[in-house]
């Protein structure tokens, strides 16, 4: 009787939402479109498809094959691959770990705004008032509410990385609320996550289609499409626009971190993986041009908003200046009035000169917001302008959890796997145990992100924890399967599982296309950073009302390196003392035939 | 004499009205300026801003006077208006009843507008935005300040469900290894009991397969 057999999905579409649930994230909402907008608008999309067929589809399927075959998590799986490649799993590990930190500090942010989405007036539609009940807080004042309560309410950030303070009793509550929801929805492994993938691989679609009607109806929305998807193609010439294509596929299918190894060890022998690559990417890159559509019709709103809010100061400062009735100047002879003003009464006009603003719609198009500060900031905003505000609210930031979740569920998968295989802790640790431990443990470790500084050391994760370690780990990787364990082999194992073997197309990708392009990304990356001189990182003033650029302080970076070295240094370190075993083993078996 | 009564009242009455338009004048030490959008506010069902509808300022503000000094002797008179533009803005000051010729404070005059601003803002149906005391910032509303924070609400009860759920899945993942375990313990016992069989016998010899080969050497 096997005791011990291992747990598997139920059927193949829990794989395949799995899988979709977690490359169908964040990333999709809020940095596609900014990469989008960026390069050319539709223009973009060349680039993209191109990456996503040369680099995606292929890496995607070697380590869906990987999984499917070795049967084991990440560690085990490249362990088996080759002894000396133990460190590409271990590496993998360590930067799910890290993106596990403060990746549900993410979701615990959701859940603070979504908390307070359920009042009768949003908190981040007006500022509050001061002490004596004249104006408004002053910090507010030189800011906009949304982005008061972002970097007072809910970070209650300081002034630097190097200021403390205590950590903030209401992120701390969500972020635990986030984990246990993680917790509950990986306690029995498979068991459980299989049954909650098809919740949030298809409630995030249909948010999306209800925004994409509530978007492309809003007032202004079709500026901000058109804007979108009118090509400039002279972007497609600027060697940014493929790099960033490039990285933007690579991180949106989230290889390298283990997460599809793990998911596919739990499949059946003869699953048919490849059509499942196929259409995983293909539905991951469909709902990052979809997200991007909704995104712009919010933002073409957003932008004619305030446009218009700005049209109406304007037109207000000439009334009030020239004390002419309400009706004579309206939003269409603006423009006439000015300079008529501007002829009848130069001193005046003169006097006004510097509070006049030019109101221009393509500026406010242009201003192009990713990550965090699209998702909290540039949309609350514009949700607190529709009618109905708190049902939008609530909708809107239920579906960033469903995405963050999802990747989430991926990403503890990754760590919990490689963990159970290991004997040493699956003897003495129950399922359910082992799990609650890896949780508990990030839960304690994320609490560090819930500080007043926490968003700094948020930053310094998201943009060094993830990226450089996962374009070596997955260029290992590649390497190893293209010629330390040979294609030849590779293919084998694949028509044993599928019933035929890869065609020429994968596997000129895996072994020449894709290494090259991922050396060449790689490359590109370590130049950037030693270019660049000193790292910098945004920081909120609050009394100017904007972010400034700072740089990082010594120990910061002396960090930043730690993350970097602390992954990538598993290859090597672990090569090396599988060597250095092999070599006293060898030595020893040896010695022991000939005392015989 | 009497013929020229009519004259003097006439004269007393210009003079009366030329002090009173110099007591009144933009930028004047304890006046303020008011703007009223009247449009912006109503839209469709703006009114006429005209004679009357100043009438009505004048009464609001005198009764604002009122109520803040406590007496009754305020009245329509001692608010002087000046300056009306077409955009509905003007200039007022208020003169002490006592004595025409001297005016209110304006701190004084603010700190009764600012009493009265409500009912002075529901006359014209108009708000603090659309009808603006230059220089008298309005009291801005608190907002509503709940006992509890009802973000709390919500939170303690998606926590409590979320709670409950791993609780009944830990339970139930508990409940049934105790049920294989107490199965497992009865399968032994099946086996033992062949065991426990077999046990007692050692095994008894049995003659008939002894080996004879010594007897029988062909």
């Amino acid at each position: 009787m096997e005791k011990d057999a291992r747990p598997s999905w139920e059927n193949p579409m829990q794989f395949v939402l799995a899988c979709v649930s977690y490359a169908v994230g964040l990333g999709n909402v809020w940095r596609f479109p900014y990469l989008c907008q960026m390069h050319g608008g539709g223009g973009f999309l060349i680039p993209y498809l191109i990456m996503l067929v040369v680099e995606g589809v292929p890496l995607f399927y070697m380590e869906l094959a990987i999984g499917q075959k070795m049967r084991l998590g990440s560690i085990g799986a490249w362990s088996a691959i080759s002894p000396y490649l133990g460190g590409v799993g271990i590496a993998s590990v360590v930067t799910s770990t890290f993106l596990c930190l403060y990746y549900n500090v993410i979701n615990g942010w959701a859940f603070w705004y979504l908390f307070h989405s359920f009042q009768s007036v949003l908190p981040w539609a007006d500022c509050p008032l001061n002490n004596n009940q004249t104006g408004y807080l002053e910090e507010c004042e030189v800011a906009t509410p949304t982005q008061y309560f972002f970097y007072r309410e809910t970070l209650n950030i300081s002034s630097s990385i190097n200021e403390n303070g205590g950590i903030h009793m209401g992120q701390a509550l969500c972020l635990l609320l986030a984990w246990m929801i993680v917790y509950l929805c990986i306690v029995r492994g498979v068991e459980s996550t299989g049954k909650v993938v098809y919740f949030t691989a298809t409630f995030p679609y249909v948010v999306l289609i209800i925004y994409l009607i509530r978007g492309v109806t809003l007032h202004g929305a079709l500026n901000g499409v058109r804007y979108m998807f009118t090509p400039k193609m002279e972007q497609l010439a600027n060697p940014a626009t493929w790099i960033n294509a490039a990285t933007q596929i690579f991180f949106s299918l989230g290889l390298g971190f283990g997460s599809l190894i793990a998911f596919a060890s739990y499949n059946e022998h003869h699953n048919n993986f490849e059509r499942q690559a196929v259409v995983v990417s293909m539905i991951n890159s469909g709902t990052s041009i979809f997200a991007s559509i909704v995104t712009f019709s919010i933002y073409g709103f957003k932008a004619t908003f305030n446009y218009e809010s700005c049209l109406e100061r304007v037109r207000l400062l000439l009334l009030n200046t020239f004390d002419m009735a309400e009706n004579t100047i309206s939003m269409d002879n603006i423009d006439y009035w000015i300079s008529e003003l501007n002829r009848t009464h130069p001193e005046q006009f003169a006097g006004i000169a510097s509070k006049l603003e030019t109101c221009d719609l393509e500026a406010e198009l242009d201003t192009a917001v990713e990550g965090t500060g699209l998702a909290f900031i540039v949309y609350s905003e514009a949700i607190k302008n529709m009618p109905l505000s708190q049902l939008w609210s609530v909708l809107y930031f239920f579906m960033l959890l469903m995405l963050g979740i999802g990747s989430m569920l991926g990403n503890v998968t990754a760590i919990i796997t490689p963990l159970r295989d290991w004997k040493l802790l699956s003897r003495h640790f129950s399922n359910e145990t082992l799990n609650g431990l890896v949780c508990v443990f990030c839960f304690f470790l994320g609490l560090g992100f819930t500080t007043s500084s926490g968003n700094y050391w948020f930053t310094i994760f998201n943009d060094y924890g993830a990226t450089l370690s996962l374009l070596f780990i997955v260029l290992i990787e590649t390497v190893s399967v293209s010629y330390i364990y040979g294609l030849r082999r590779f293919e084998k194992d694949v028509e044993d599982m599928l019933g035929h073997r890869p065609n020429w197309y994968w596997k000129i990708m895996w072994a020449a296309v894709s290494p090259l392009l991922l050396i060449g990304l790689f490359m590109f990356y370590i130049v950037n950073y030693i270019m660049g001189g000193t790292p910098t990182y945004q920081v909120w003033d609050k009394y100017s009302g904007q972010s400034v650029t700072m740089a990082y302080p010594a120990f910061a970076q002396a960090f930043i390196g730690l993350l970097l070295v602390s992954s990538m240094g598993c290859v090597p370190l672990v090569a090396l003392y599988v060597l250095w075993k092999k070599k006293r083993h060898g030595v020893e078996v040896t010695d022991s035939t000939l005392s015989t | 004499m009497v013929s020229r009564l009519p004259f003097l009242l006439c004269l007393l009455l210009a003079l009366a009205s030329a002090l009173a338009t110099n007591l009144c004048k933009p930028e004047a030490d304890n006046g303020y300026k008011v703007r009223l959008s009247i449009k912006t506010a109503l839209g469709d069902k703006a009114y006429e801003w005209n004679e009357s509808e100043m009438f009505l300022f004048r009464a609001t503000l005198a009764f604002a006077m009122r109520k803040h000094f406590n007496t009754e002797t305020y009245d329509v008179s001692n608010i002087l208006v000046c300056n009306d533009t077409p955009r509905v803005s003007f200039w007022f000051v208020v003169t002490k009843p006592e004595n025409t010729s001297q005016l209110v404070p304006g701190a004084q005059v603010e700190v009764a507008v600012r009493k009265s601003r409500n009912r002075i803002n529901s006359a014209f149906l108009l708000t603090d935005q659309t009808l603006q005391f230059l220089g008298i910032p309005p009291t801005l509303a608190a907002p509503y300040e709940p006992a509890t924070p009802p973000w709390l609400i919500v939170f303690g009860v998606v926590i409590s469900l979320v709670t409950i759920g791993i609780l009944a899945l830990l339970i139930s993942t508990f409940v049934q290894k105790r049920r294989k375990g107490k199965a497992m313990p009865e399968e032994e016992k099946m086996e033992n009991v062949y065991e426990n069989s077999l046990e007692g016998k050692s095994g008894a010899l049995n003659g008939g397969f002894v080996e004879d080969d010594k007897y029988t050497q062909l």
